[in-house]
């Protein structure tokens, strides 16, 4: 409860912060809808030496403009807004003692003293935005202030370095990031899954006695199909059956893509997944930006990530395993399933720390102590109802539909790549061709042709 | 737009092996029932006459060509399969060439082909480039007079942009009408000259053009369609160079390059070399007259593992050219041992049965564009 306190006392202090509003105006004259009047934007190819003036100028123009207001504006820390924050070396992590700022709903945990622990990472961004003056408290109570240079020495590893890299690249573009593993404090595990999911193993094997009887019926039926006279005497009356005979040859990998099948498969790898310091995994926890974030009570985050640096020789891209360990190791919302903006399907299927994340907030709605937050519910709820305004989607034809899930695939991470001090991502997800069809379906000429009735597929529209 | 109509007879049946061509039946009619049962019974799906392919080796290439213009055409109607040699994909050069000695006899050509309009296309673009550069030339002059304020700049830049604007538009009205003029008087001697090289004694045109077949949609027309006149095991030993006594690293690459081919072939998909986008196939929806491929696939086994610059290089040619990368990983489920024996003894289904099919999404992802 303390950490909701604090919040709820945060927008009077941030008001007293943000009273010193730089000036910005002179340098925002020269963003310009006119591409004539405005310095071109960076990485805009329309730019190169004409032997003229004009652009060196407007350059010219611009850097005093910027460093004029910069030189007016006021340097430095007001001692009574500094936050103190300090580094504890054998836990590698930092904490601030009282705790203020807008950081305070997004990052670190805050314990019962309204003590807020930091990630060393967390830890060292904060510092060198110059949120937090951080300082090394000896035995004896003495603070020392370390400078950003003394922080970076205190790196355990390159992996470290590279997921704060990372960590800050996002951060900065506005994303909250929290760490997926190694809590500071107490351990809050956010899952799709409850845990109750991963006890039965009744299903497990009848699974397999059905897998097993499948292999054996396809391979009985193939060695007929694919025999050199099976077209003269086999009678196919349309193409979607000689498609439907050819596709039993070539097993493949179903991507689980409901909430059920997600489940199964999660129960049914649970017991294996293996983690080893070569083997990748997902390091970081991304949402978008929300102003309504609850730190203690978190949505599933919408992406995960995984740190790989290119440079590193022992560290290899994933091969079809690795990538498989990771999909069933993934737990954010899964948007194949629903809208992430669904909040009331989210939160059913939600648990922390195994309790459902819909009972959590009815619990704090429903208790007498919090009758007095009422205001903060009140934001909540017309979102909720802009949802419900949005949802009459428009259908789309099953044909685009088909595209779409097989453009976009199923479960998904972030890859970030990270060589020699540049961030690049890839989004790295399941796909699955084998569930769906797509074959033509000549007009008929006079009988109707079935409608294939396996689950998944579609039958092919592609003449409108 | 009557070309759409003809594409949906042309290509009516996706596959080369035709479903029954059954007549219509009327259930309350006795005699349509008698006749539609009689068509049952005769018809068969597999084709009266196999497909002739040459299959050469010329050092580690092998080549496989369909040459008799019938059946070329028959290949690239139901399924899209092969590329003409001389063309750019559908082996149209003996059309074309026709056409093109009509016209120079005529003085009138009847339809431009495919390659033609681009060529047309291409010479459109360098044309408007020009004036392009014309017009920032005048810019940069005036500019460099330097009475220009930045106002009557914009002005000017404003009024020469609806000038090439509409250029364009003249151009795009043209298209039709300037399909004669690039026949000039070198072409007309190119022309002669080639005349004598492609016709017979008795002034027939020569087919010089075949249908080249990649391996896999060999494998594919002889074992999971038999219409070509190949055995595939035999096929398969011929590709490998070696017999097909070891599990060599060429035999592992065919078998699992013809695992995914038909997997996708076998949902649909037009399955075409990829070479083009740097992949190893592209899937065509229906097929590459209808719409453009969405997929590039990269076939890889389930153990690979490339340096990173290698996804992100393929990645970033098929995200350029606005298709989804797919990696498509084949697992071998049985021993290398079991796999060869099974090659022997010709047991093709049973060496394809034992493997897997997995595909993963590769797509660069960018922060500033995914916020909200």
């Amino acid at each position: 409860m303390t950490d909701l306190n604090k919040n709820s006392n945060q927008p009077e202090i941030d008001l007293e912060e943000d009273e010193i509003i730089q000036d910005w105006s002179t340098v925002s004259k020269f963003t310009n809808d006119n591409p004539i009047l405005s310095i071109p934007k960076r990485g805009e190819k329309d730019y190169e030496p004409d032997n003229t003036n004009t652009q060196e100028i407007l350059l010219y123009r611009a850097q005093k403009a910027m460093f004029d207001t910069l030189e007016n504006s006021i340097r430095g820390t007001i001692i009574k807004n500094q936050v103190k924050a300090y580094y504890i070396h054998d836990r590698h992590v930092g904490w601030i003692p009282h705790a203020k700022g807008n950081f305070v709903q997004t990052m670190g945990e805050t314990d019962k003293e309204g003590t807020l622990w930091l990630h060393y990472f967390e830890f060292l961004y904060l510092a060198e935005r110059g949120t937090i003056t951080p300082f090394w408290k000896t035995n004896n109570g003495i603070e020392i202030p370390l400078s950003i240079e003394d922080l970076y020495s205190f790196f355990k590893n390159q992996k470290e370095m590279d997921d704060f890299a990372i960590y800050g690249y996002l951060k900065r573009l506005g994303f909250i990031v929290k760490s997926t593993n190694d809590c500071i404090i107490s351990q809050n595990k956010l899952s799709f899954y409850p845990s109750s999911v991963s006890k039965s193993h009744c299903i497990n094997i009848l699974q397999n006695i059905t897998s097993i009887f499948n292999k054996t019926y396809n391979s009985l039926f193939n060695g007929i199909i694919f025999s050199q006279w099976h077209f003269s005497h086999m009678k196919y009356t349309s193409s979607p059956q000689i498609y439907m005979s050819l596709n039993r040859l070539i097993s493949y990998n179903r991507a689980p893509n409901s909430v059920k099948e997600l489940h199964h498969d999660y129960q049914f790898h649970s017991g294996n997944i293996e983690s080893s310091d070569k083997t990748l995994q997902i390091t970081f926890n991304v949402w978008k930006p929300n102003p309504t974030f609850k730190k203690k009570f978190p949505e599933l985050p919408d992406f995960q990530i995984v740190t790989y640096n290119k440079n590193i020789n022992d560290q290899k891209f994933p091969t079809y395993k690795d990538l498989q360990h990771l999909f069933q190791s993934l737990n954010y919302k899964f948007n194949f399933l629903m809208d992430p903006a669904n909040s009331e399907f989210w939160n059913r299927n939600t648990y922390i720390n195994d309790i459902q994340r819909q009972k959590i907030l009815d619990d704090i709605d429903n208790n007498p102590r919090n009758k007095g937050k009422l205001p903060k519910k009140d934001t909540n709820i017309p979102e909720n109802s802009t949802n419900k305004k949005q949802k009459p989607k428009r259908e789309l034809p099953p044909h685009i539909q088909q595209l779409k899930r097989l453009k976009n695939g199923y479960r998904s991470f972030l890859l970030a790549i990270m060589d020699n001090g540049i961030v690049s991502f890839s989004k790295i997800s399941e796909a699955d061709f084998g569930s769906e069809n797509v074959w033509y379906v000549p007009p008929a000429d006079g009988q109707k042709k079935p409608v294939n009735n396996r689950k998944r597929s579609q039958k092919n529209k592609t003449k409108t | 737009m009557s070309k759409r109509v003809s594409n949906t007879v042309r290509y009516k049946y996706p596959l080369p092996i035709h479903p029954l061509d059954l007549p219509q039946l009327f259930v309350h009619n006795p005699i349509s029932w008698a006749y539609w049962l009689y068509s049952y019974i005769t018809s068969y799906n597999a084709l009266s006459n196999k497909i002739h392919v040459d299959i050469t080796k010329h050092n580690n290439f092998i080549h496989i060509e369909v040459r008799d213009l019938a059946d070329m055409k028959y290949l690239w109607d139901r399924g899209f399969f092969g590329t003409g040699q001389l063309s750019r994909s559908e082996p149209t050069w003996y059309e074309q060439t026709r056409k093109k000695f009509q016209s120079s006899s005529d003085g009138k050509s009847n339809g431009m082909s495919l390659e033609r309009v681009t060529k047309l296309r291409r010479k459109q673009r360098v044309e408007f480039k020009k004036q392009r550069e014309i017009v920032e030339e005048k810019l940069l002059q005036l500019r460099r007079e330097g009475n220009l304020t930045p106002e009557q700049e914009v002005e000017i830049l404003e009024q020469e942009r609806d000038k090439l604007r509409k250029f364009k538009d003249d151009q795009a009205s043209l298209h039709i009408m300037d399909q004669d003029e690039d026949i000039t008087e070198q072409e007309n001697k190119r022309l002669l000259l080639q005349r004598s090289e492609i016709l017979d004694e008795n002034d027939n045109l020569l087919n010089l053009e075949s249908l080249q077949l990649m391996p896999v949609e060999t494998i594919f027309l002889s074992f999971a369609l038999p219409i070509l006149d190949i055995s595939p095991v035999d096929f398969i030993s011929k590709c490998c160079l070696t017999d097909i006594s070891r599990y060599s690293e060429d035999l592992h690459t065919l078998l699992i390059q013809y695992a995914a081919y038909h997997h996708y072939r076998s949902h649909g998909w037009c399955v075409r070399s990829g070479i083009k986008f740097g992949s190893d196939y592209i899937l065509y929806k229906r097929g590459p007259p209808f719409q453009h491929a969405d997929f590039c696939i990269m076939v890889l086994d389930s153990n690979c593992s490339k340096p990173y610059t290698w996804y992100s290089t393929i990645a970033r040619v098929c995200g350029t050219a606005n298709k989804t990368l797919v990696l498509c990983y084949v697992e071998r489920l049985e021993t290398e041992e079991q796999i060869l024996e099974w090659l022997q003894r010709g047991q093709l289904t049973k060496v394809f049965n034992s493997f897997k099919v997995g595909e993963v999404i590769y797509r660069r992802w960018v922060a500033g564009r995914n916020r909200d």
